[in-house]
């Protein structure tokens, strides 16, 4: 604690911390309030004397309803679900397997290899997605959720692999020895000693490989086209933009119930959460 | 998507429609073709709800094809028949922004026969519907319809500051718009990468000072002094008169706030009195009258080389990679017929005007005097790219923003010599 | 303690994969496939797409390096690669201070601590594009609540036009930049510092070294490797940035918020002519190499001090 008179604690504390807490957060409040509020006080122009942005007084779950009814949201919200998942398991199926091999077993290729993974890092989404589009339609899985369960795991499994090299790393050796004295095969040993032990750790590259699925974008918007096919980040931005119409009450709604899967799934493994993005940066 | 057999679709066309139409039910069979039609978010959402709720429904039981209708932001058409021509799949008729479709020649089908038809039947395309669709061969797309733009504007607030007719030549209008401004009310412009009302704006300003893409041979003449000059008028005019947020609006914003009364004028389509009309008691003038009494319709003003417009222009496409090409070639000619349009047209209440000349006598043009400047909006006119064709190059200027983007860097900053030099180097870089 | 049968087990296969060469090769395999056949294949097709002249719909022919010739003399490829830099630079800047301070606020115990550390994480977790939106509706021309804020207040009488006016929109989109990457500072720091040794700060700060002395001569050089992480990671992403622009300006007004991911979108799948866009994506890289090179090359000078 700050030793010391209280307003230094108050200032040098609990104003920083209050400020970053606001500034962090407010968005969030802002969504919630705009879902909330009806058409005619929303269009209320910054200057007009009753512009009161940050409650409502008569709440209205039209735009919910709206998003909900007229839109797609749920098969978005069902697609992103289907793609984050399956693309995460296939992320940290690569993802252990390999991160074990290069952290355990000892081989010519392991250092070279290490570094291909890391360098596949330095060449993003953004650089890909144009040659990435023709080649998905090579494969025929344009406008289906293959072209992302595919994709995604590009960017996951380097991360994963990564903090599946860490966790191994902290493992004794003596575990694995014991058990192959024991008559354990490599491959029993790895499956029933090691992998038991950094469950942990592949718990917390699993949260944050979904919680990266679900932020992706650009493959997602240049590979999907029908609406039925769409995930929630791009459903929302591209099809609740509507011409001259207004918008922003279903907008925020769309945003704010997009947010929940990822902020449910999150609140429930926080620890595991921090863990993993801690444990890959350390790794 | 459902595939049927060749035989099974020629069953279905030849006798079978006969026969369908005469017992009025849609045929049961395992297949059936489907069509995915793919527009914009009409500025007119009446229109949409009629088509989901009316008019395609009725095409299914006719013809016996579903129709998967898509609706998605304008300025994403682009996009999305990209990536589908890509990725080799997406939807199998898609609508297209004025020249756009020139810009995807080599990747769609060739629909003269439908086009050709429709021309004939209804009077005759405008010009500018062919030159937007044709590609000198063959039509690429199907015109379908125009968006005529004019300038809405408040009555009362033009009248205050002295105009009881709108101004009619630039000076005029700057003069109005730096008195209203100065009352918080100025002009309302977007000078922002979007579709509509961006160019309609800044081509039909640049021809009424003399200025041009490209002359009649094709020659690059846009770096002359009429540009410069347009250019320099361009940047007083709009810190004078207008709200300088219009630099990053699309083309819902002004819309939005000229409904809310934060200014007084801007081109436009004719959504925003129809939106008035739609919710008058939404809509109030600060003195409580309906907005809707207060709202009127003008052309551009006139600049040194006389009066221009553009209007934004609509067609459909039959992408090359569909599969259902002859299914969406029957939808759009049963779409097109006098009885099918009229139905569309009628819901528009005078936003489109038809790509075809008969359609001017049409009777509801006669309803609502302050609609009646749209209905010539077909025969008035001209395209990008003038005073050459409206062909590829003019669509991949178009499609660049060069000319609007000429105009909002200058008033960013720097000289009208600079932006002028630059919209040269861009376009040079396209023409050749 | 699970027993294991013995020699029965091993066929064939079971000898091969015992040694560790065979097994290490298996294990590795589908990584290796899904990243040739998703990144090394994708990336050396760009190679050639920008190469050609192709635009949608049309192979095209090989026109070497015309593609990049063009971007070069193109002013507004100019400008997106200027932002991207500055774009990078500043926000790296702040995301580091802001994150530190938050880190060390949060090193402190108080109470309500877990709830907070799980709640300031949000700004990072919830998808870019969703947050985003929010933002944009907060910079609204007409709407603003920062506009409103601030008349209330006094501090202004017109309107502040944040993604309208070139300058004004390059720093909003680097304000929400900042504001979502906060977070992964704060907590990645938060992990390091907690790392670090209670007993060295009472050292020092038995040898009379002030608040600042001691972080500076004992926090600091001890939270350098993490920090130099964190920051590869995300010089990495911010350079590549497309999302937050791309919904909140589009990487407008006139072109004057572009960064190399929004233009290559805009020219590639926008307009269609993909070997221009495939061009821009690819200028991305040569910059990306060098900074993880010199960054990579300073993490291991630091190691190794």
């Amino acid at each position: 604690m700050i030793e010391g008179a209280k307003w230094k604690k108050w200032l040098w504390f609990y104003l920083p911390m209050g400020m970053f807490i606001l500034g962090l957060l407010f968005p969030f409040y802002w969504m919630l309030v705009t879902t909330l509020k009806p058409d005619g006080e929303l269009y209320r122009p910054w200057n007009h004397p009753l512009y009161s942005p940050f409650w409502t007084s008569a709440p209205t779950l039209d735009h919910v309803k709206s998003l909900l009814l007229e839109t797609l949201f749920g098969t978005w919200m069902w697609n992103t679900m289907l793609i984050a998942l399956v693309a995460t398991l296939i992320s940290l199926f690569c993802g252990v397997i390999a991160g074990y091999a290069l952290a355990r077993l000892r081989f010519r290729w392991a250092g070279l290899l290490g570094t291909a993974i890391f360098v596949t890092y330095l060449v993003p989404q953004t650089l890909l997605f144009i040659p990435l589009a023709e080649i998905i339609r090579d494969y025929r899985i344009g406008d289906t959720p293959w072209a992302l369960i595919l994709t995604y795991p590009t960017f996951l499994i380097p991360f994963c692999t990564w903090l599946m090299m860490g966790y191994f790393k902290t493992i004794p050796k003596e575990l694995e020895e014991c058990a192959r004295i024991d008559g354990a095969t490599r491959w029993q040993a790895m499956v029933y000693i090691i992998l038991p032990v950094a469950l942990p750790g592949i718990l917390s590259a699993g949260i944050f490989a979904f919680t990266l699925s679900w932020n992706e974008f650009i493959y997602a918007l240049v590979f999907l086209s029908s609406p039925e096919q769409k995930t929630v980040p791009v459903g929302v931005t591209s099809e609740l933009i509507r011409g001259d119409v207004f918008f922003w009450g279903s907008l925020m709604a769309g945003a704010l119930l997009g947010s929940i899967p990822v902020a449910f799934v999150y609140s429930f493994f926080v620890e595991h959460y921090v863990a993993g993005m801690t444990g890959s940066v350390k790794g | 998507m459902a595939r049927i057999s060749r035989r099974r679709f020629l069953q279905l066309s030849g006798g079978g429609l006969a026969g369908i139409l005469a017992s009025q039910q849609a045929p049961v069979f395992a297949q059936q073709s489907t069509v995915h039609w793919i527009r914009w978010n009409d500025f007119v959402p009446a229109s949409d709800e009629l088509l989901r709720k009316t008019i395609l429904p009725e095409a299914s039981k006719a013809l016996g094809i579903k129709i998967n209708f898509e609706t998605v932001n304008a300025n994403d058409l682009q996009p999305r028949i990209t990536s589908a021509i890509q990725s080799g799949a997406g939807p199998d008729i898609v609508m297209l922004n004025n020249n756009h479709p020139q810009l995807y020649a080599a990747s769609v089908a060739d629909v003269s026969d439908v086009a050709e038809a429709v021309a004939k039947a209804q009077g005759g395309y405008y010009k500018l519907a062919r030159s937007n669709t044709h590609d000198g061969k063959k039509f690429i797309s199907v015109p379908w319809s125009v968006i005529g733009a004019q300038i809405a504007y408040r009555k009362s607030w033009f009248e205050e500051v002295g105009y009881s007719k709108f101004p009619e030549t630039w000076e005029q209008y700057r003069d109005a718009g730096k008195k209203l401004k100065a009352k918080g009310r100025p002009i309302g412009q977007t000078l922002g990468h979007t579709f509509g009302d961006s160019p309609t704006f800044s081509y039909p300003y640049l021809w009424s000072f003399g200025g041009k893409e490209v002359d009649e041979k094709g020659k690059l003449v846009i770096d002359a002094k009429e540009t410069v000059e347009s250019v320099r008028f361009m940047t007083a005019f709009w810190k004078e008169a207008h709200d300088e947020g219009g630099l990053a609006w699309d083309d819902s914003n002004n819309n939005r706030a000229f409904l809310s009364g934060t200014i007084c004028a801007t081109l436009n389509g004719a959504s925003i009195y129809i939106e008035s009309l739609r919710k008058p008691d939404q809509y109030k003038t600060d003195k409580g009258a309906q907005l809707k009494t207060d709202i009127l319709h003008a052309p551009l003003p006139r600049g040194p080389a006389g009066q221009f417009a553009m209007h934004t222009f609509h067609s459909h496409v039959i992408p090359a990679y569909s599969k259902n090409q002859k299914a969406a070639k029957q939808f759009l000619t049963w779409m097109h017929t006098p009885a099918n349009y009229e139905k569309w047209f009628v819901s528009q209440k005078g936003f489109a005007t038809p790509p075809t000349q008969q359609w001017e006598k049409h009777k509801m043009w006669d309803e609502d005097p302050v609609m009646a400047p749209y209905r010539v909006a077909g025969r008035l006119g001209l395209t990008p790219g003038h005073a050459g064709p409206s062909d590829r190059k003019a669509a991949e200027a178009l499609t660049k923003y060069i000319i609007t983007d000429m105009y909002a860097k200058a008033i960013q900053g720097g000289t009208p010599e600079a932006a002028v030099k630059w919209a040269a180097g861009e376009l040079k870089s396209i023409y050749g | 303690m699970r027993a294991f049968t013995g020699v029965a087990t091993r066929g064939p296969i079971g000898r091969m994969l015992e040694r560790e060469g065979a097994l290490a090769f298996w294990l590795l395999v589908p990584t290796l496939v899904l990243l040739t056949l998703f990144i090394a294949y994708p990336f050396a097709r760009g190679v050639w797409l920008s190469l050609t002249n192709s635009v949608v719909g049309v192979p095209g022919d090989f026109i070497g390096l015309k593609n990049f010739v063009k971007l070069w003399n193109d002013s507004i490829f100019r400008t997106a690669a200027l932002n991207t830099f500055v774009y990078t630079g500043v926000t790296t800047v702040f995301k580091l201070a802001l994150g530190l301070w938050l880190a060390l606020l949060l090193n402190r115990h108080f109470r309500g601590k877990a709830w907070v550390r799980a709640f300031i994480l949000l700004p990072f977790i919830i998808p870019t594009v969703l947050s985003t939106l929010a933002w944009k509706w907060m910079f609204d021309p007409t709407f603003s609540v920062f506009n409103w804020l601030f008349w209330k207040l006094s501090i202004i009488n017109t309107r502040i036009n944040w993604l309208g006016d070139p300058d004004l929109a390059m720093a909003s989109i680097m304000a929400v930049n900042v504001w979502r990457g906060v977070p992964f500072y704060a907590i990645s720091l938060l992990a390091g510092l907690q790392t670090i040794n209670q007993d060295l700060h009472e050292a020092a700060a038995i040898d009379g070294a002030n608040r600042f002395q001691r972080f500076w001569y004992v926090t600091w050089p001890l939270l350098l490797p993490v920090t130099m992480v964190v920051v590869l990671f995300s010089v990495i992403q911010t350079f590549a940035d497309f999302q937050l622009v791309y919904v909140l300006t589009g990487g407008g007004p006139a072109n004057a918020t572009h960064l190399f991911a929004t233009y290559a979108y805009q020219i590639g799948i926008g307009t269609g002519l993909l070997s221009e866009g495939a061009a821009i994506s690819l200028a991305m890289f040569p910059a990306l190499l060098l900074v993880v090179v010199f960054q990579l090359w300073y993490i291991r000078k630091v190691e190794n001090r």
